[in-house]
């Protein structure tokens, strides 16, 4: 009987695991249900990856984020609409509360429909800043597509992003091997504050304007909102807790028009594919938490010397002991664990630490298997007794953060654990010198005693 | 008791014997130092007085001094023989494991200090001083003292 409930239990976590690593039950908000036939693909490929999808417009009755103070949905997908709120149950208060319940968020916004206005308070408490009046549209007159936008410029083509800088792995650029594109019709650009949880995946080129299309006047002047680098055409946010929250500037790039449609460049001679498709899979795996899922799966310090005692996890070490620390992580790739590998110049770093670090190490791979890799160091505990801790603090974009703390006591040497006066050289000298000090006082106290004066020969006669 | 009281008065006697030489080594010297000025004075050469002076003192100190005293002497001067020594270590190759020059050091420094006592309490001098201390009552607590001294520099070099 127990063999058979835990043989469905880990048939449970098997369904469980060949989705996200968070949960499967995705809730898509549309203006109207029958639109998701244009987004097809884009929710047939998230079903095909095992998705629960619930459809539901903002003024359904039945839609409510929480149920019983638990979250009812682990993600959301929202695609644009036309109302200008969208209604009590989707207030900024209640995204954002969502976000605190580590509940995951992918916003496709377009240039074409206002943003709602709750969305829009809600990117303003994170530091995401929308065109004036929620419209904008993104145009480049270098880099649109000629067959579709010849005279408005507002498809864009862009190359795929690549890696944000060196040393951050790079999600999001799918391979294209025959120069394909990614097209962004009808685009909202973002500009980004300075906070640290916000990572851009695709920036506007250089040559890119943001405008708004109601204002018909020819020239651009002081309306102007953001231009080239500044805007950012696919935005994320991870939050401390890491939830995520993605911004797609444009949905119409989810259409199943764009996933199959032909663009020409403006210099290009022939046509090319998109890879809208493969991109806008990488970016709703990332935000429903597919890749980018790191996993601590144990951590264990010892002490590292000869002759001493090998137990896991001691409570208590000594000042300038010898230490091993290691650390089993797993990331997760779509449907399953796989073994986290550092990308190149980055650092899994851990930190000694009371109040501030006394020591500050790079982790080097030492055992590697299929679903995880260990990393480990050895170091000698400085010279300073108190409480401390091994600290891991790896916070990097697009990987969730670890924060893990494990809390040793550090005593200083007992008595009997200094070395002996004998076993250093340097001390010699001064143990002969007890050494001569004594047998000078024996040889005194003999002849003193030897030489007792009994009369005034006699001390002439030992002298 | 009794057989203290029995010890004491005998060692009595040649207190009184040397008491006695001292007095009287005064003026020996003191013709002794007449016959040194007289002879700077002739060779005018002031090295030459001044070696007369301490072969003076030395003589003097050869005559009137007791044989335990000097004794005393010399173990002092090897204390301060071997406790410079150690200094002179610390100071040239560094104080690494420190509570071994600590007590090294101080196991001399110590033992002089203890050795001081025992001649201030044993010469005939300061008798008047320590009329209750015998001279083997004051042999007695230095050994005892030493022997503490040396426990506890042993125990500190560990």
């Amino acid at each position: 009987m127990t063999s058979l409930t835990s043989f469905l239990l880990l048939l449970f976590t098997a369904v469980a695991q060949a989705i996200s690593s968070s949960g499967s039950r995705l809730l898509v908000v549309l203006e109207d249900v029958a639109e998701k036939a244009q987004y097809s693909k884009f929710l047939g490929d998230l079903e095909g990856r095992g998705f629960e999808v619930t459809y539901e417009t903002p003024k359904s009755d039945s839609l409510s984020l929480f149920h019983l103070g638990e979250r009812s949905y682990d993600h959301i997908l929202f695609f644009p609409t036309k109302a200008k709120g969208l209604g009590p149950n989707l207030t900024a208060n209640l995204l954002l509360q969502f976000i605190n319940a580590q509940g995951n968020i992918l916003l496709a916004l377009s240039g074409q429909k206002q943003a709602p206005t709750s969305v829009v308070a809600a990117l303003s408490e994170l530091d995401i800043h929308l065109p004036s009046e929620r419209t904008g549209l993104v145009v480049d007159h270098f880099n649109y597509d000629v067959t579709s936008a010849d005279e408005k410029h507002d498809v864009l083509l862009l190359p795929t992003p690549g890696a944000l800088r060196p040393g951050v792995k790079d999600f999001f650029s799918p391979a294209t091997p025959n120069g394909e594109v990614l097209a962004l019709p009808q685009t909202i650009g973002q500009v980004l504050g300075n906070g640290a949880l916000l990572t851009p995946i695709l920036r506007a080129p250089a040559t890119a304007y943001s405008y708004n299309p109601k204002e018909e006047s020819e020239v651009l002047g002081d309306e102007l909102f953001a231009a080239g680098k500044q805007l950012s055409l696919v935005t994320t946010v991870q939050a401390r807790n890491s939830a995520r929250l993605t911004i797609v500037g444009s949905a119409d790039m989810l259409t199943d028009q764009w996933f199959d449609a032909k663009v020409k460049k403006v210099d290009g001679k022939a046509s090319v594919a998109t890879v809208n498709r493969e991109f806008a899979k990488r970016v709703s795996g990332w935000t429903f938490n597919e890749i980018g899922v790191l996993k601590v799966n144990w951590i264990e310090h010892h002490l590292n010397e000869e002759g001493q005692g090998n137990q896991s996890n001691p409570k208590i070490y000594r000042i300038k002991n010898d230490v091993t620390y290691s650390i089993s992580l797993s990331e997760y790739e779509w449907d399953h664990w796989a073994a986290f590998q550092v990308p190149a110049e980055d650092d899994l770093q851990l930190e000694f630490s009371m109040l501030s670090p006394f020591h500050r190490l790079s982790l080097k791979p030492t055992v590697n298997s299929e679903e995880s890799t260990t990393y480990s160091t050895n170091f000698k505990l400085p010279d300073q007794h108190g409480i401390f801790n091994f600290k891991i603090n790896h916070k990097r974009p697009f990987f969730n953060n670890i924060e893990e703390k494990n809390t040793v006591s550090v005593r200083h040497f007992a008595h009997d654990e200094w070395p002996r006066s004998y076993a250093i050289s340097g001390a010699w000298p001064w143990i002969s010198g007890i050494g001569a000090t004594v047998t000078g006082w024996l040889f005194f106290v003999a002849i003193w005693l030897y030489s007792k004066p009994t009369g005034k020969g006699e001390s002439k006669k030992t002298r | 008791m009794a057989p203290k009281k029995s010890q004491a008065s005998p060692a009595a006697a040649p207190v009184v014997t040397t008491a006695t030489t001292a007095t009287t080594v005064p003026t020996v010297s003191g013709p002794g130092k007449k016959t040194s000025s007289s002879s700077s004075s002739s060779a005018t050469t002031s090295s030459e007085a001044w070696s007369n002076v301490v072969t003076n003192i030395l003589k003097h100190y050869q005559k009137t001094t007791p044989q335990r005293t000097k004794l005393i002497d010399l173990f002092m001067a090897f204390l301060v023989v071997v406790g410079g020594l150690q200094f002179v270590y610390c100071v040239v190759a560094g104080n690494y494991p420190f509570n071994a020059f600590l007590s090294g050091f101080s196991a001399t420094v110590g033992q002089f200090v203890l050795t001081a006592s025992l001649r201030i309490q044993t010469t005939e001098a300061n008798k008047a001083d320590f009329p209750s201390v015998s001279p083997e009552r004051a042999f007695a607590d230095y050994v005892v003292g030493s022997l503490i001294l040396h426990f506890f520099c042993v125990n500190f070099i560990n």
